[in-house]
């Protein structure tokens, strides 16, 4: 609390970042609060940064969310995070950001566990054993899933999901949008 | 230089050379190459070697750099010429065996443009070419000296080769879901390109789309340029055919260099500012960069237009009182937070609904829904209800007739009468009263002063219209809920039991407990596993001779079934006709408890068969083996329905036919009120016996017996009596307003009690199956026989049944119905000028042919319904088609783009 009154934001800043974000000045101020409180003392809030570790313990992350390393992957700059990129998160996370842009960002989360740009069966096995919380998962099921998620949603048969395929299994899906939410980054 | 070679096999065994890239053992072997031929065993197996470290991935998978490797020995072999046949054959092997995949003639021809741009000179080629027809017999009436003729032989057979390659992968493309193996050998399908073909593919518009921020930054200049264009220009205009806009959208652009970048960074930012100040914004806010880079586009957009407007009132601080202010809003914020989260705690039975959907899947989950949405329904119809009818009767009492004072034993609960019978809880004690009314207490409005200020309260009027009123509200709510149920599991495109959206879509990224998440998982678990179980089942087919035994049985079960069900309806006739007899010959001749007793073993018998014959069914279920469980559970549903309906019926019958008849001197509205309420209370025991017997006695008898296998929830049977409880609650409404409380306060026990005994006894369904329609199903059969029975009930009973003479609001009337027949004409007389009101009530309620008409609309609006679904479905289907072949086509594309590179490679 201390070294937000030395070092508040200023009113333009504010209103660029409202600009930009999706995120209402009041969930900016709070986001601003959390990343104070959490911050080294006595430094600017801007030339700070946080550690992945710092950033997964937010209660919004904590423990619970299977992609929480992945969100922090895909959300910070060389394994940090500023106080910019704590606010690109919170806004892609908003209620009111845009299906586009969650469905962006949903892709990056989940393509890119082995970093080939796409999500392929690999990158499918891999989730469904984060969203079921366990790595003994029985084959069978692993294979049956993967073979009709690609059958299902693979159009050009290339045996892997590139961006395109994936925006259009999510846009049917009402669904996403209320599951790809979160409301509050507090701590 | 064996000794080399071995020396060098040896460090690269002991790992010594591990560090240096192939290059350096590229140089190595060109070496070797060079000045030992005659050396080729053991440059053999050095190749060898190197094809197994390559294979452990210590050098990493670069697939060329070991070509490279591999086509050193391959030249010294074709030099030495065809005796070596079989050697080169053994290292296309090993090639092949490090490749982990099949050796197509994508990776002959590789091999062999390295060998003809590699170190062979012109003379050496007639080996080359050797080696050529050596691996294509088929090419073999060429010059051998003639290098440019080999080229073109090559050329020939690279197109061969590529299209060979074409045809397999088209091949492949046809099924692959069906093989086993299908997986890795399609896996490996798109790693029969060349690199060069690879590139071009990992920079395909489709796959750098969000990738990278040069194709982000082009992407989104291409967006603005598109969407000035749209501002600039009219639409119409613009509608070329050529002008396709998912081509034009994006440029083929990839590897962009810094310097390109920037310039396509630099447009972006003029395009951004040709457009208005929101639309501009809203481009920056859906723009997928960091909002550092962000921050620079809008700054730079800024300082080009020269407008320091935004920074004139720069590094003004918040203010301390502000900041205050934001602290407020904050802690606002949270607190609103805390009530909603509050709020949504509210919700009836979220977190048990979550737990049972986790722990046994849709099916079971979907009783307790079903249960929920009854709950809502006798809500509805008691809020109704209690204000106008039950509120208004106890705010003015009528003068007490019956003040006889009748002893409470107990056993009233059951049967409902004694203390109860002259209470709120039955039709007889209404009276037909009017309040507020305007003239005096005699009945002849004729004489009234025509100030109509005080608007009457008619008791019958009010009585009819809250059930009829309250009737036709839940009718609707039950139309609409059942037409938005079929919508969500029938409609077209629709999203359920799509695995990729399960999968994507089911995290919550809101929980943050730890039980939630919990919850969360487990319930995935059962969401994926009852989806795979679905399609598992289409999977076995049987037998004629198999289909034709199961035919047999089905036939018998049925027969079986339709007989029990039979037998039942014929014992409960002839029971309550015996017992009504009975209770006309010897009503004097025992005391009055036993009389009172009596009247509970009719709905004992119901209840009992009710109880025995569904697991009679469960027996029958058994012999017919359905291998899927849905169909069980439908069957099961059908009997069961068929069943309760018949009993329902005749109890309709025995009620309506015999006791308005032999009862007319008291009040036979009441008694069948207090029929029904004797069936809801007995209803209600059993389910708690059989919910004790059925699943806790067996549960501790298997745990005794040491057996894993614990009680299913039955979810047919349990359904079914939900909705057996809501008709008799429906039926009696008329007689007995109150039954509605009743029956919400079984179903808020009956919820606990399942509840309890389902998470102490019970286990998961053996097969687990996803209850997918099974919502729809259950509304629609509480709306098809259940409600609409009772509406005819009633409806029976308000226009042809005579009321009692001595109690009730129409003890005045010939029928119900009259009551309004007689407000109608006494408006008519009152005031002329609402006419209109009733010609309306005559020429349309009362004509069939308006209803009739209505219907004949309604049919035809649902018939071209239907067909616009139908075609939708076409639609669909053939668009699914078009992409299918537009995939194959794309395969097709870069087949050709593959080619043309191979041929590209060839030329230089």
């Amino acid at each position: 609390m201390g070294q937000c009154i030395r070092h508040p934001m200023t009113w333009e800043e504010l209103e660029e970042y409202q600009a930009l974000t999706f995120l209402t000045r009041n969930e900016i101020l709070c986001i601003h609060d959390t990343f104070c409180k959490l911050c080294p003392r006595g430094k600017y809030y801007k030339e700070a940064t946080l550690t992945m570790d710092q950033i997964s313990s937010l209660p919004a992350l904590r423990q619970v969310n299977p992609f929480r390393d992945r969100i922090c992957r895909v959300f910070s700059h060389d394994d940090v995070f500023s106080f910019e990129d704590v606010l690109g998160m919170a806004s892609v996370f908003s209620a009111q950001a845009c299906p586009s842009l969650k469905i962006e960002y949903a892709f990056r989360i989940y393509a890119d566990i082995n970093e080939n740009g796409f999500i392929d069966e690999d990158d499918l096995q891999c989730i469904i054993q984060r969203l079921l919380n366990t790595t003994d998962v029985g084959d069978d099921l692993l294979k049956n899933l993967t073979k009709h998620i690609l059958g299902e949603s693979d159009l050009d048969n290339d045996h892997m999901l590139s961006f395109a395929e994936f925006e259009h299994a999510m846009s049917k899906s009402p669904d996403f949008m209320n599951s790809f939410r979160i409301h509050s980054w507090g701590l | 230089m064996g000794c080399l070679t071995v020396e060098v096999a040896l460090g690269l065994k002991s790992g010594a050379l591990n560090a240096s890239p192939s290059s350096g053992t590229y140089q190595l072997c060109v070496n070797l190459n060079k000045g030992h031929k005659e050396e080729f065993k053991d440059l053999f197996k050095f190749t060898q070697l190197i094809c197994a470290r390559a294979r452990t991935g210590t050098w990493g998978s670069k697939s060329f750099a070991l070509v490279d490797i591999a086509t050193i020995p391959l030249n010294s072999c074709i030099k030495e010429g065809k005796k070596n046949a079989s050697k080169l054959w053994r290292l296309m092997e090993s090639v092949h065996v490090y490749r982990e995949g099949n050796l197509t003639g994508f990776d002959l021809s590789e091999m062999l443009v390295l060998i003809f741009s590699g170190g062979i000179g012109k003379g050496e080629s007639c080996l080359a070419h050797k080696a050529l027809t050596f691996l294509f017999p088929n090419s073999q009436d060429l010059s051998p000296y003639d290098e440019s003729i080999v080229h073109d032989s090559f050329h020939q057979l690279i197109q061969e080769q590529s299209q060979r390659a074409e045809a397999e992968s088209l091949e492949l493309q046809e099924w692959p879901p069906r093989d086993k193996g299908g997986g890795s050998q399609l896996h490996g399908a798109p790693q029969e390109y060349s690199s060069a073909t690879l590139r071009i593919l990992a920079n395909m518009p489709s796959r750098t789309i969000g990738r990278s921020r040069g194709a982000i930054i082009s992407q989104y200049y291409n967006q603005t340029v598109k969407l000035r264009r749209k501002n600039s220009r009219p639409l119409l205009r613009d509608m070329s055919r050529s002008a396709r806009p998912s081509i034009r959208q994006y440029d083929l652009e990839f590897d962009l260099t810094p310097r390109e970048e920037e310039e396509k960074r630099s447009l972006l930012v003029e395009e951004l500012q040709g457009l208005t100040i929101t639309q501009r914004n809203h481009m920056l806010q859906n723009m997928p960069l960091s909002l550092t880079e962000k921050r620079c586009l809008r700054q730079d957009i800024y300082i080009r237009r020269g407008r320091q407007r935004c920074y004139q009132i720069s590094q003004t601080q918040l203010y301390c009182c502000s900041h205050l202010k934001y602290h407020c809003i904050i802690a606002f914020r949270s607190l609103w937070y805390g009530l909603l989260s509050g709020l949504y705690a509210l919700k009836p039975w979220r977190y048990s609904l979550k737990q049972i959907s986790g722990q046994f899947g849709s099916s079971v989950l979907s009783y307790f829904l079903f249960l929920k949405t009854l709950v809502s329904f006798n809500i509805l119809l008691l809020l109704l209800l209690l204000p106008f009818i039950v509120a208004v009767q106890v705010a003015f009492p009528p003068t007490s007739e019956s003040s006889n004072f009748q002893s409470f034993t107990g056993l009233e609960l059951f049967t409902g009468g004694g203390p109860f019978t002259h209470t709120v809880m039955y039709y007889g004690y209404y009276s037909n009263f009017t309040l507020n009314q305007p003239c005096s207490s005699h009945q002849s409005s004729d004489h009234c002063p025509a100030n109509a200020v005080h608007l009457p309260y008619n008791m019958p009027l009010a009585y009819l219209f809250t059930i009829g009123f309250s009737f036709f509200i839940t009718c609707i709510t039950l139309v609409y809920s059942m037409s938005r149920s079929f919508g969500k599991s029938y409609r077209v495109g629709s999203t359920l039991g799509v695995h990729a959206i399960t999968v994507f879509c089911s995290w919550d990224y809101n929980v943050t407990q730890k039980w939630a998440s919990r919850l969360q998982h487990d319930n995935i678990r059962t969401q994926l596993k009852e989806l795979l179980a679905e399609w598992q089942l289409k999977q076995y087919p049987r037998s004629v001779c198999g289909r034709l035994r199961q035919m047999t049985v089905l036939f018998l079960v049925w027969l079986l079934s339709l007989a029990s069900v039979l037998g039942c309806a014929i014992a409960v006739y002839s029971f309550s006709e015996f017992m009504h007899e009975n209770h006309e010959i010897r009503t004097e001749t025992i005391s009055e408890k036993l009389q009172e007793a009596r009247l509970l073993v009719l709905p004992l018998i119901v209840c009992i068969i009710n109880l025995v014959v569904p697991y009679f069914y469960n027996v029958l279920a058994i012999c017919e083996q359905h291998d899927s469980p849905v169909l069980e559970v439908y069957v099961a549903i059908c009997r069961n329905l068929i069943l309760k309906m018949v009993i329902l019926g005749l109890l309709c019958y025995h009620w309506m036919g015999r006791k308005v008849k032999s009862l007319e001197d008291q009040c036979w509205e009441t008694f069948v009120g207090q029929e029904l309420y004797r069936f809801m209370v007995m209803d209600f025991i059993f389910t708690l016996v059989d919910t004790l017997f059925g699943e806790l006695v067996w549960r501790l008898i298997s745990e005794k017996l040491k057996r894993d296998r614990k009680p299913e929830f039955d979810v047919a049977r349990n359904v079914l009596e939900l909705i057996y409880g809501q008709t008799l609650t429906w039926l009696g409404v008329l007689f007995s307003p109150l039954l509605p409380v009743i029956q919400v306060l079984k179903l808020l026990f009956l919820f606990y009690i399942k509840k309890i005994s389902l998470m102490a006894n019970c286990q998961a369904p053996r097969k687990p199956w996803r209850a997918s329609h099974m919502t729809t199903i259950f509304i629609t059969l509480l709306c098809f026989p259940s409600f609409l029975g009772a509406a005819i009930f009633l409806s029976y009973a308000i226009w042809q049944v005579r009321p009692s003479r001595n109690c009730g609001p129409f003890r005045t009337l010939d029928t119900i119905y009259e009551a309004g027949k007689v407000w109608i004409r006494r408006l008519e007389e009152a005031s002329p000028s609402v006419t209109w009101f009733t010609w309306i009530h005559q020429n349309l309620v009362e004509n069939t042919f308006f209803i009739f008409l209505m219907s004949i609309v309604l049919l035809v609006a649902i018939y071209f319904n239907i067909q616009v679904v139908k075609g939708q479905r076409k639609v669909i289907c053939l668009l699914k088609e078009h992409i299918n072949n537009e995939g194959e086509d794309k395969i097709f594309l870069i087949n050709k783009i593959h080619s043309i590179y191979e041929k590209k490679a060839v030329h230089q």
